[in-house]
């Protein structure tokens, strides 16, 4: 099997190792930065300083390697929620218009499992946005 | 041959575009948290 005959059976491989990539560093980067930011903290505490502000926020802030899928877009706002689910359809409608002029091709069940799976991800969104905690 | 290889995956790289700009920004957020504690340790250590 040449490059070329790989690259076309395997090209689609690219995103999902992509995606499991940058969560499996974002969730151990998230981690070290949390317990980082801890220790700091405690060592303005310890000393019977005020942590700076910064430092604080920076312990609030959601990070987007939580996993919380109440909204990756402005945390738990409204607006956040209704953000996920604008992004979600989206991406629903995309990989389903390339999969219905796609679906010809033999490979075109990629399009359709990515736009099945954005589409639960988006009706997900919209029962948080709907049923969620108001905040 | 790589001629037909980039007219059939010509369209990819716009999502490789946005792969590299996602590793951009989270590089980018790495240093700015890398900044504030920098900052941080240097107040605590009083210079």
């Amino acid at each position: 099997m040449s490059f070329t005959q790989f690259f076309a059976a395997y090209w689609w491989l690219m995103f999902p190792v992509f995606g499991m990539l940058m969560a499996f560093v974002g969730m151990f980067q998230t981690e070290r930065r949390s317990n980082q930011t801890m220790d700091l903290i405690k060592s303005y505490v310890d000393q019977g300083k005020d942590p700076p502000p910064e430092l604080l926020k920076l312990v609030a802030q959601q990070s987007d390697w939580d996993m919380d899928m109440s909204g990756v877009a402005g945390g738990n706002s409204r607006t956040g929620k209704a953000w996920t689910f604008v992004v979600f359809l989206a991406l629903t409608a995309g990989f389903g218009t390339g999969y219905y002029f796609m679906r010809a091709e033999e490979w075109s069940f990629a399009f359709l499992i990515v736009a099945v799976t954005m589409g639960v991800m988006a009706v997900g969104s919209l029962l948080l946005l709907i049923f969620g905690r108001k905040s | 041959m790589s001629e037909d290889l980039f007219r059939d995956f010509w369209w990819l790289v716009f999502p490789v575009f946005g792969m590299v700009m996602a590793l951009f920004g989270v590089l980018q957020e790495n240093r700015r948290i890398d900044q504030i504690h920098d900052r941080a340790r240097r107040q605590l250590e009083g210079k």
